[in-house]
């Protein structure tokens, strides 16, 4: 039979679509209740805004009843089947995780914390703290260690770094990025605790360092008590943060340090908040004997000295050193820092032709 | 917004009601769904919202006088017309995508004085699939394949939210009488729905972020800190996970359109059991790959002419293709080996040989390729494939579950129709409530296994 406009098609099976909407609602209500205790996670990790504050008045309630009717208790049981615990923090995306969200008046981007794995301070004063010195002479039995820890930045250059540096047999490096971290949410992943238990664990002779896309955004200090971001008090704080993981990575004095500083972004406010970071970092890293700040802003910016997506290599040739969304490096970015990191490694450390540089 | 975020399914129900609300009356509906559509988009840049309507107005016009002109038998202008729009297309995509890249090289290859000055846009998302939508439409209408579209079935059709970001790539004869012809309110089909949402979203924040974040990225990022045999997994991880992830948004896709009242077409089919790269590509982004046979391979000729110009037209259409993912030589070298393949399958027919070992070189030549898909770089490609025969590293993603997820998912390719009838049928027998109770338990255990945070879909920047 010829179809007319507007006339239903049918289907040999189906649902009616009343039907559907509360089958599905159905689901997804059971769904939502059986998750409430992670949506409620996920909420908290939110920056400090009107969007948290919406997610936290409807979560914390639904939640507080999916409990108290223990239907929150299958996903704990799955949780424990697969050996997660509180303290556990989940597998996370090792890419693309981060969010860039549009700034509507002003039309930048700004790197946002997505998610926090944990609402738990750290206790530093309990974790130990090494003071070996390192040995002088590297072999591969004793090698030189690198650790390079940091935020998504890292990620895009942490691995090509590593595949550089451990291009000299008597290297060992290691890259640990955390996407959407950083320093003014510990309470999404602990930086300091962190830092401190690759310092004990593992004493590496050079450390490089890498945070602040994501610290743009209020601090909270107290339950209830947020810090305007850059705010005097903000300010100080954050300060104190910097300097508090500079002096536990810079502990044992042979060790080399290295800050790395923002590069110049692509959107401008963006750009003059990592600018004033970077004035903190670099701050901070001057008090300190055996920590290095290293300046990316010449790096990467054109003869003009503002933010280029394409830069000319040693040769001449353009290539392009920054990703699309204006803020991570590329693959070549990530080899041009990872080059200059090298050779800065080679001067503080005062480690010779490692590299053949 | 990703299909697998709470904003979604928020954004989700309320289309779902407003759809089936105002089905009924058909001008209502049209701006409904155009509407959402458009907010769909603009969440993630409000400011392609504009490009977005302009391909709509542009191509619609076009259209129109395409038709205007067929019927008072000017061919010419028809043609002029038709010129027009693809033209206006391609420079759209041009500007936004390729203008870089080519400007880049032009500068490189004329010297360090040279410089022409780059744009450094964002792409916009979707901006391939909408383009080559739009195009299909003026196209078809030239070859009279379908009738002019209403202002408004077309803007519907262009901007419809399942399908907009990374297909599948739906031609306007698919589309146009299913938003003329209202969908039967009583048969939705949810049960094949809810199925290809939860299968999707498996694929996608299971299958494919987990292999991407314990195998993948970390082969690919450091190849030679790897044994041959985890660079190896690794590249085999890549088929699987770059499969999960964007057969997975077309599940999801093609499943929230049918819970609106469409159907899309479909778009993979068990493409790691194909025997040859010809029907390889009868498996893989099927969407594609016929829009690049019907727009581009027959119009250059197809296979009509000799062997040499057919082998020339295989070569054009599948270095094309790679182009069409991204403004990368890796891309260009993706194609270029799937159309070498294809030659080579042309001048040397396999048919002769056991299926099995047709099956072995087709999926490591498909494999092969995807290297050059993957790699941040040809250095990175050339890097990957050589630690597989390096015989250097350290194992340390090399373990059975991984083994064990690349051997399950390639295994799930052979899965007999039979049997995916036989589960059909058993799916569709449930009411509605136990559909929606076995969604809600999808949801949580697919949230319970898959990491934290979801990665945007690989197809998404295409």
């Amino acid at each position: 039979m010829r179809k007319t406009p507007g006339s239903p098609i049918e289907h040999p099976t189906g649902i009616a679509a009343g039907r559907v909407l509360i089958g599905g609602l159905a689901g997804l209500t059971l769904a939502v209740c059986l998750n409430a205790s992670s949506l409620l996670d996920e909420a908290k990790r939110l920056p400090d805004s009107a969007s948290r504050s919406a997610s936290l008045a409807v979560w914390t309630p639904l939640e507080a009843a999916a409990s108290a009717l223990k239907l929150t208790w299958p996903r704990e049981l799955g949780e424990r089947l697969l050996g997660r615990t509180q303290d556990d923090p989940p597998i996370t995306l090792l890419r693309e995780q981060t969010a860039v969200t549009n700034e509507i008046d002003s039309g930048q981007t700004e790197l946002i914390v997505e998610s926090v794995q944990k609402e738990t301070g750290s206790d530093l004063s309990s974790l130990p703290m090494t003071n070996t010195p390192p040995e002088l002479a590297w072999d591969e039995n004793n090698p030189l260690k690198i650790w390079v820890l940091g935020d998504s930045m890292v990620q895009f250059f942490g691995e090509t770094f590593v595949s550089m540096a451990e291009q000299s047999p008597v290297v060992d490096g290691t890259s640990e990025p955390r996407l959407s971290s950083g320093l003014s949410r510990p309470d999404y992943f602990d930086w300091p605790a962190r830092v401190a238990q690759v310092m004990n664990e593992y004493d590496p002779d050079v450390v490089v360092l890498m945070f602040g896309g994501n610290d743009a955004q209020n601090i909270r200090v107290a339950d209830t008590q947020w810090l305007e971001r850059f705010s005097p008090p903000w300010v100080n704080e954050y300060r104190r943060r910097v300097g508090f993981v500079m002096d536990i990575a810079a502990e044992d004095e042979q060790r080399t340090v290295l800050w790395i500083g923002q590069p110049p972004m692509r959107g401008e406010g963006f750009d003059t908040r990592m600018q004033l970071l970077n004035e903190m970092y670099q701050i901070e890293a001057d008090a300190r004997n055996s920590v290095h700040y290293i300046d990316l802003r010449s790096l990467f910016t054109d003869a003009s000295g503002e933010y280029s997506r394409y830069l000319p290599d040693a040769n001449g040739k353009l290539v392009d050193v920054r990703l699309s969304d204006g803020v991570h490096l590329s693959h070549w970015g990530g080899e041009w820092l990872s080059e200059l990191l090298l050779s800065e490694i080679s001067r503080f450390g005062d480690l010779g032709d490692l590299w053949g540089q | 917004m990703l299909f697998p975020t709470l904003a979604f399914g928020l954004f989700f129900v309320a289309v779902y009601i407003l759809n089936w609300l105002t089905r009924p009356h058909p001008l209502v509906w049209r701006v409904t769904i155009l509407g959402a559509s458009l907010f769909f988009y603009a969440w993630w840049n409000w400011r392609f919202v504009f490009l977005l309507m302009w391909a709509v107005l542009s191509n619609w016009y076009a259209g129109t006088q395409i038709e205007r002109s067929l019927r008072s038998d000017n061919i010419q202008g028809a043609r002029n017309w038709l010129l027009t729009a693809i033209v206006g297309d391609l420079l759209i995509l041009g500007v936004f995508k390729y203008y870089d890249f080519f400007a880049l090289e032009l500068s490189n290859l004329l010297g360090a004085n040279t410089t022409l000055p780059l744009l450094e846009l964002t792409l916009p998302v979707g901006i391939s699939f909408f383009t080559f939508q739009a195009m299909s439409y003026v196209i078809d209408l030239k070859r009279d394949l379908v009738k002019p579209m209403p202002f408004l079935d077309f803007a519907v059709y262009l901007s419809f939210f399942p399908q907009l970001v990374a297909g599948p790539i739906v031609r306007a004869s698919e589309m146009a009488p299913q938003i003329t012809h209202r969908p039967d309110p009583r048969r939705v089909q949810s049960a094949e729905a809810f199925h290809l949402i939860l299968r999707g979203l498996f694929k996608k924040v299971v299958i494919s972020s987990w292999l991407a974040s314990n195998l993948v990225d970390g082969v690919f990022a450091n190849p030679d800190d790897h044994s041959g045999h985890d660079v190896l997994l690794g590249i085999y991880g890549y088929a699987i996970q770059i499969y999960a992830d964007f057969s997975g948004y077309t599940d999801i896709a093609i499943g929230v359109a049918l819970l609106l009242g469409f159907r899309f077409p479909t778009n993979f089919d068990c493409p790691y059991r194909a025997l040859s790269l010809r029907d390889f590509w009868k498996r893989w982004h099927i969407t594609l790959s016929s829009w690049l046979r019907d727009y581009l391979y027959i119009p250059l000729g197809g296979n009509r002419g000799r062997n040499v110009e057919t082998c020339r037209n295989l070569l054009i259409t599948m270095i094309l293709g790679g182009l069409w993912h991204g403004s990368t030589w890796n891309f260009v070298v993706w194609g270029l080996i799937h159309g070498v393949a294809l030659v080579v399958e042309r001048l040397l027919p396999t048919g002769n040989l056991h299926p099995v070992l047709r099956w072995f070189v087709t999926f490591h030549v498909i494999c092969f390729a995807w290297v050059f898909f993957r790699a941040e770089s040809f250095s990175n490609a050339l890097d990957v494939l050589t630690a597989v025969v390096a015989f250097s590293g350290d194992d340390q993603v090399s373990s059975l579950p991984v083994l064990l997820l690349i051997l399950v998912a390639v295994g799930t390719q052979f899965i007999s129709k039979a049997r995916t009838e036989q589960f059909s049928r058993w799916r569709d027998q449930h009411s509605a409530l136990t559909q929606g109770v076995m969604f809600g338990i999808g949801l949580v255990l697919i949230d319970l296994f898959g990491p934290e945070g979801v990665a945007p879909f690989i197809y998404f920047q295409f």
